[in-house]
C-alpha cells in the first residue's frame, strides 16, 4: 500500500477529525429495527470484507440489524430489476451499473434522498452531486435518487515493459491524443518482428457488449471536441456539427485502427472482462479501463504492480487542451416500496460519513475514489507517490477538469448504451462497409428517436 | 404368468371393455385412487402455474412494447437467427440424437463407458463451459486454432467474428451441450421396444438400417415428434448459449429473442419489452403446443 | 433375402449356412469398424470443449490465453483450492454443495413420483378429463422459464417463502413435472394394457399396479427423466439467486457466477471448480444406468 509516515499519518488523520467534527456529524439514533441491503460484490475479497466492516460499525453505532447480501454485479442488476418490477424490494440497494438509477428514476421508483444526500453536501464533489441528480417522469423534477458513493474515472493501462522490450522509452509517450495513440503502433511492429505474434498495440474493446466499448467511444469523442454531444438539459444535440464532426472521426479512427491491425481481431466480441485479459496475458501494450480493476488484479504480482504496468491519464487533445475524464459515480438507492425506509436512510447517512466512507474505501484498495475532494487531499493515503496507479486515478476523477456520465444528464442515453448505437455504427463501418458519415447519421437517428421517448422538461 | 393365462386374461377383459363402454371409466375406490394421484400435480399447477404465467402474459400485454420492439433495429436480425437457431440447431440435434441413440444400444463395455464420457456436456455446468467454449473459439489464443496450427499448420479464421460463422458456432455449441441430454431420452425410449421385436425382424433378414427405418422408427416417431417440439419450445427460451458464446456479437448479429429479451428486461429496466420479445415467438410456440396436445391425446403406438 | 442372392454371386457353391455366416462375419466387421469410427469422433466431439476446461483448470493464469495446447506448467493448485475452501469466492463451497445435492434430490424425487403418478393417473387408468391436465400443463411452456422468473419472484413473497430453498424446490419441480408427464405418457404407451388389466382382475389395487408394474417397467424412463430433473436443479442459477438472498442458502452455480463479477478472476479455479461440480450427476446418472436394462419382453414380468 506504499509507507507514509507516522507525523503524516497523525496529521491526516487529525484533521479528519478536526473535518468531521466540523461538518455535520450524524448521531445514529433510529429505532433499532432490521433493514435489507443489497450490495455489490467487489472484485477483490477486500472490498468485500470493508463492507462487511461497515455495516458491523453501524450496527454497533446504531443498535439496528442490517440484513445483507452480497451479490455480483450482473445477477444483482437482475435482481433488482425483479424486485422494482414486483414491488417486493430491499431496503437499500448499491447500484448494479450507471444505467439502473437513471432508468429506475424516471420511472418514479426510487424514492427521494435528498435529506440524506444533505448532511455531507457540501463535502461531495461537483460531478458525484451532478450524477445523482436523476430526472423523475412522474413528478417532472430533479431530485437527489442516490447516494454518491465510489466514483472512478478511466485511465490508460500501459505495460512498461513491453514498451522497453520493443526498444523504446515510457518517456518518450506523446501527451496529444493522435500522437499518444499512434505511439503504440511501432511498438506492436517491433514486438511482432521479436516473435511475438499475437501482441496488438491496444486493447481497445470495440464490441457491441459492455460498458467498455462506450466508455472507449466517448473517450474518443470527446478528444475531438464532441463533449457537448448530451447536455444538462437532457438534450442530445445531434444537430451541432462540433458534435457531429466528432462522432465522424471517432468511428473513423477506430475503425481504421481495427482494420490496420492494431486491436485484437477478437475484440469486436469482447465482453468486459476479456480485455483485461488480455492486457493481462500482455496480448496488448495499452489498454483503456474504467478504475483500478487492472492493477488492482495484479496488486500480488510485486513486479508488475510496482514496476510494469503504468497508469497514464488522459493525454491532451490534439490542440494542446486539456480533456476531461468522464467521471463514473457509483452509489445506493433507496427503492420506492421499502419496508424500513427509515433505518435505510439512517444506515446510508452513517456511511457517507467523510472518515467511514473513506475508511471503506481505502479497505477496498483504492479501487473506487472517494467523491469527496477534500478528504482525498487531507487523507495523503490517495496522493500517495508512492503508489502511482493510485494518484494518477485519484487525480483524474476528483482534481482534473471532469464530466459526468451522460445518464445524469438524461435516462434516455441508458437506452441509447444498451443498444450500442454507436458501436454498431462502428460495426456497420467495419463489417458493412458502410461511410462513415452515413453510419453516423443513422446511429444519429436511433439515438434521437431514443432521446425522444424521454423529453425531460426544463425547469 | 403365462401365455394360456394372458389368453383367457384377454378374454375376460374384451368382456370388460366392451361394459366399460357403456359404464363410463372408472369405478368407486378406482376412481378416487385415480384422483388421489392426480392431485398432487393439480395442487401444483394451481397454486404455481397459473399466477406466474397469467402475471407473465400481463407484462407481456402492453402495446407500447410492441411498437418499441419493432422500433429496435436489431429485431428483424434476431427473428432470422431465433428461425435459423430452432430450424437447424433443434432438428440437427434431434436428428443427431436419435441416430446416436440406435449406437449406444450396442453391446460392449467400451460402449457403455463411451455413453459416460458422451453424457458430459450435460452434466457440466452452462456459465463455465459457454465460456470455455468462447475462448476455445477465440481467433488469437484459442485452443482450436492453436490445435489447427499445431497439428495441420492452418491459420485458423476467428469463428467469432464474422456473422455467419458466429451463428453457426453458437448453433454447434447448442447442438454439443444438449444432444447428449435428448439422446439419453431417446435411448431410453428405444429400451421400450421390446427384445422379441427386434429379433423377428433380424430372422426376417433386417439388419442394420432397415431395422432402424422400418421396425425403430415407427416406434419412436412418436417420442420423436414429442421431443423436438418441446426442445423447440424450450430453445425459444435459450439466452446462455449466445450470450456466453458469442456474446451476441459481432454487432449484434447473433442475438436470439430469448437473448434480446433478457437484454430489454434487465440491462433497460424494462421487463416488459423483454417479455413481449419472446412472446413475439408465440405465433411458433402456440401452434406447436397444439400440435402436443393432439399428439399426446392419441399417444397409442401400434405393436 | 436379397442380400444373400448378391453375395452368393461371390461365393462358391458350397453350404448356403457357412456363406451366410461369412456374410454375417463381415456385416459385423463393417458394423463394428464403423462403431469404432463414430465412437472416435464422439470423443473427440465431446472431450474438446471438456478439454479446454481441464487445461484451463490446471494452468496458471498467465497461460489461459496464450497459444498452447499442453498446459505448459501444470498444477493441481485450483482443484485443491476449491476442496479447501482456499479462495475468498469459495468460502462456502462444501456448504453450497450441500445446498445443491439437498436441491437436486428434492426435485428429482418430487418429480418423478408427482409426475409418474400423474402419468399413471391420466395414461393408465384413463381418469376422466385427464387429458384437460395434460393440456393445462403445457401452459407452463408458454412463456419461457427465464421470463418467468419476475412472476416466480413475486409469488413467492405473497406465499412467505422469500430466501427459502423451498422456493427454488417449488419453480424447479413446476417446470419439470409437465416435461416429465408427456414423456413417461409417451414410454408407457409402449407398455401393453393388458398387465394393467390382468393385474387388476386378480384383485391388485391402483397402487400395487403402480408400484409393482408400471414403476419397473419405467425403469428406463425414470431413470433419463431423473437425471434430466437432476441436472436442470443441479446446473440452474437464475431461480437460485433470484429466489436467495444469503449466502449460506446459496448454491455452487450461483458461486461460480461470481467468477463473472470482476474483470479478471482466477479461471483455473473457476474450472476446477466446474469439473468438481459436474461429476456427481454423471456418477448418479452411471449408478443407475444398470437399472435402464435394455430388452423388456412381453410377458416376461413377474406377477
Amino acid at each position: 500500500m506504499g509507507s507514509v509516515t507516522r507525523r503524516s499519518v497523525l496529521r491526516g488523520s487529525l484533521g479528519l477529525v478536526a473535518a468531521g467534527a466540523l461538518g455535520c456529524p450524524y448521531i445514529a439514533n433510529a429505532a433499532a429495527t432490521t433493514a435489507t441491503v443489497w450490495w455489490t460484490q467487489g472484485f477483490v475479497p477486500d472490498e468485500d470484507a470493508a463492507f462487511r466492516k461497515l455495516v458491523a460499525d453501524y450496527e454497533k453505532a446504531s443498535g439496528n440489524k442490517l440484513d445483507y447480501s452480497i451479490v455480483p454485479f450482473a445477477p444483482l442488476r437482475q435482481k433488482e430489476v425483479s424486485a422494482v418490477t414486483s414491488g417486493v424490494v430491499p431496503d437499500v440497494m448499491e447500484d448494479a451499473d450507471l444505467e439502473f438509477a437513471a432508468l429506475t428514476a424516471w420511472q418514479d421508483q426510487l424514492l427521494d434522498l435528498s435529506d440524506v444526500v444533505e448532511t455531507q453536501k457540501s463535502r461531495y464533489s461537483e460531478i458525484a452531486l451532478l450524477s445523482r441528480q436523476l430526472y423523475d417522469n412522474r413528478t417532472k423534477e430533479r431530485h437527489f435518487y442516490g447516494v454518491p458513493m465510489k466514483t472512478f474515472a478511466t485511465p490508460f493501462h500501459i505495460w512498461g515493459d513491453l514498451i522497453e522490450k520493443a526498444g523504446f522509452k515510457t518517456s518518450d509517450i506523446p501527451n496529444t491524443w493522435d500522437k499518444f495513440i499512434d505511439f503504440f503502433v511501432p511498438v506492436q511492429k517491433e514486438l511482432q518482428a521479436k516473435g511475438m505474434r499475437h501482441t496488438y498495440a491496444s486493447g481497445f474493446v470495440v464490441s457491441t457488449i459492455g460498458v467498455d466499448p462506450i466508455n472507449t467511444f466517448n473517450a474518443f469523442v470527446t478528444a475531438y471536441g464532441g463533449d457537448g454531444i448530451v447536455t444538462r438539459d437532457g438534450k442530445l444535440h445531434s444537430e451541432d456539427p462540433k458534435v457531429r464532426e466528432a462522432v465522424i472521426q471517432a468511428l473513423t479512427r477506430l475503425a481504421k485502427f481495427f482494420k490496420d491491425g492494431h486491436i485484437p481481431p477478437g475484440s469486436v466480441n469482447w465482453n468486459d472482462a476479456d480485455d483485461n485479459n488480455a492486457f493481462h496475458s500482455k496480448l496488448c501494450v495499452m489498454d483503456f479501463d474504467g478504475s483500478l480493476s487492472t492493477e488492482l488484479a495484479m496488486i500480488n504480482d510485486k513486479q508488475a504492480y510496482d514496476h510494469d504496468m503504468l497508469t497514464h491519464p488522459l493525454p491532451m487533445s490534439n490542440d494542446g487542451k486539456q480533456l476531461p475524464a468522464q467521471t463514473g459515480v457509483f452509489g445506493a438507492v433507496i427503492p420506492k416500496g421499502a419496508k424500513n425506509v427509515e433505518v435505510g436512510k439512517d444506515f446510508l447517512k452513517f456511511a457517507i460519513q467523510p472518515q467511514v466512507l473513506n475508511e471503506y474505501l481505502k479497505g477496498g484498495l483504492g479501487r473506487w475514489a472517494i467523491p469527496m475532494p477534500s478528504v482525498a487531499k487531507e487523507d495523503p493515503w490517495w496522493l500517495d507517490p508512492k503508489d502511482p496507479h493510485r494518484m494518477t486515478h485519484t487525480q483524474m476523477a476528483l482534481f482534473g477538469p471532469t464530466i459526468p456520465w451522460y445518464e445524469a444528464y438524461s435516462p434516455a442515453i441508458a437506452q441509447v448504451n444498451a443498444e450500442h448505437v454507436f458501436q454498431v455504427a462502428w460495426g456497420d463501418i467495419v463489417n458493412g462497409g458502410m461511410a462513415p458519415d452515413k453510419a453516423a447519421d443513422k446511429a444519429f437517428k436511433r439515438a434521437e428517436a431514443i432521446f425522444a421517448k424521454y423529453p425531460i422538461r426544463q425547469s | 404368468m403365462d401365455a394360456s393365462q394372458v389368453l383367457d386374461g384377454n378374454r375376460s377383459l374384451a368382456r370388460r371393455a366392451r361394459s366399460r363402454m357403456f359404464r363410463g371409466s372408472l369405478q368407486g375406490s378406482e376412481y378416487t385412487w385415480a384422483l388421489a394421484f392426480v392431485i398432487p400435480y393439480i395442487a401444483i399447477f394451481l397454486i404455481f402455474v397459473i399466477y406466474p404465467v397469467v402475471y407473465g402474459l400481463w407484462l407481456g400485454s402492453d402495446p407500447a412494447s410492441y411498437v418499441e420492439l419493432f422500433d429496435d433495429p436489431i429485431y428483424q436480425t434476431t427473428i432470422i437467427n431465433t428461425a435459423l437457431y430452432l430450424a437447424i440447431g433443434v432438428n440437427v440435434k434431434m436428428f443427431l440424437a436419435l441416430l446416436l441413440s440406435g449406437f449406444f444400444m450396442r453391446r460392449g463395455w467400451w460402449v457403455k463407458a463411451l455413453l459416460m464420457i458422451y453424457v458430459l456436456p450435460w452434466a457440466v455446468p452452462q456459465l463455465p463451459v459457454f465460456i470455455s467454449i468462447h475462448w476455445m473459439l477465440n481467433g488469437d489464443y484459442g485452443l482450436l486454432n492453436n490445435l489447427l496450427f499445431e497439428l495441420f499448420g492452418i491459420e485458423g479464421p476467428s469463428w467469432l467474428d464474422s456473422h455467419w460463422l458466429a451463428l453457426g458456432s453458437v448453433i454447434l455449441a447448442y447442438i454439443w451441450k444438449w444432444m447428449p441430454f435428448w439422446t439419453v431420452i431417446l435411448l431410453a425410449g428405444r429400451m421400450a421396444i421390446p427384445q422379441e421385436i427386434h429379433e423377428a425382424a433380424k430372422i426376417d433378414g433386417a439388419t442394420g438400417i432397415r431395422s432402424f427405418v422400418h421396425v425403430s422408427f415407427p416406434l419412436l416417431a412418436n417420442l420423436y415428434l414429442v421431443c423436438t417440439l418441446l426442445s423447440t419450445i424450450f430453445t425459444v427460451g435459450d439466452f446462455n448459449t449466445a450470450t456466453f458464446v458469442s456474446g451476441g456479437g459481432p454487432a449484434f448479429s447473433t442475438f436470439t429473442l430469448a437473448t434480446l429479451g433478457i437484454r430489454d428486461a434487465f440491462d433497460l429496466a424494462q421487463p416488459r419489452v423483454g417479455v413481449a420479445a419472446v412472446m413475439t415467438a408465440l405465433p411458433l410456440v402456440v401452434p406447436l403446443v397444439i400440435i402436443l396436445m393432439r399428439k399426446l391425446r392419441t399417444a397409442e403406438v401400434q405393436l | 433375402m436379397t442380400a444373400v442372392v448378391a453375395e452368393g454371386r461371390l461365393a462358391p457353391a458350397r453350404d448356403t449356412s457357412q456363406t451366410m455366416r461369412r456374410i454375417a462375419r463381415r456385416r459385423r466387421f463393417i458394423g463394428n469398424t464403423f462403431a469404432g469410427l463414430l465412437g472416435a469422433v464422439l470423443i473427440i466431439w465431446t472431450l474438446i470443449p471438456i478439454y479446454n476446461i481441464v487445461m484451463v483448470s490446471l494452468e496458471s493464469h498467465s497461460d489461459v490465453f496464450s497459444n498452447v495446447i499442453w498446459p505448459q506448467h501444470p498444477s493441481l493448485d485450483g482443484f485443491w483450492l476449491v476442496l479447501t475452501q482456499g479462495y475468498w469466492y469459495l468460502e462456502f463451497f462444501w456448504h453450497q454443495y450441500g445446498n445443491s445435492i439437498y436441491l437436486g434430490a428434492a426435485v428429482t424425487i418430487l418429480t418423478l413420483v408427482i409426475s409418474s403418478l400423474t402419468s399413471f393417473s391420466i395414461g393408465r387408468m384413463r381418469i376422466r378429463h385427464g387429458w384437460l391436465i395434460t393440456n393445462a400443463a403445457l401452459l407452463t411452456y408458454v412463456i419461457p422459464q427465464s421470463f418467468l422468473a419476475i412472476p416466480f419472484y413475486r409469488i413467492m413473497q405473497a406465499y412467505g417463502l422469500t430466501d427459502n430453498i423451498w422456493a427454488v424446490i417449488a419453480a424447479l419441480v413446476t417446470f419439470a413435472t409437465p416435461y416429465a408427464i408427456f414423456i413417461f405418457h409417451n414410454y408407457a404407451a409402449a407398455i401393453p394394457m393388458e398387465l394393467d388389466e390382468s393385474a387388476r382382475i386378480d384383485g391388485a389395487t391402483p397402487f400395487q399396479i403402480y408400484y409393482k408394474i408400471y414403476l419397473p417397467l419405467m425403469m428406463p424412463a425414470l431413470v433419463a427423466v431423473g437425471t434430466y430433473a437432476l441436472l436442470l436443479a443441479w446446473n440452474e442459477y437464475l431461480y437460485q439467486f433470484l429466489l436467495l438472498s444469503s449466502k449460506q442458502s446459496m448454491t455452487v452455480p450461483v458461486a461460480l457466477a461470481q467468477f463473472l463479477n470482476s474483470d479478471e478472476a482466477p479461471w483455473n479455479y473457476m474450472m476446477a471448480t466446474a469439473i468438481i461440480y459436474a461429476l456427481p450427476p454423471v456418477l448418479v446418472y452411471y449408478g443407475f444406468r444398470r437399472r435402464m436394462a435394455a430388452g423388456l419382453t412381453m410377458g416376461g414380468v413377474k406377477g
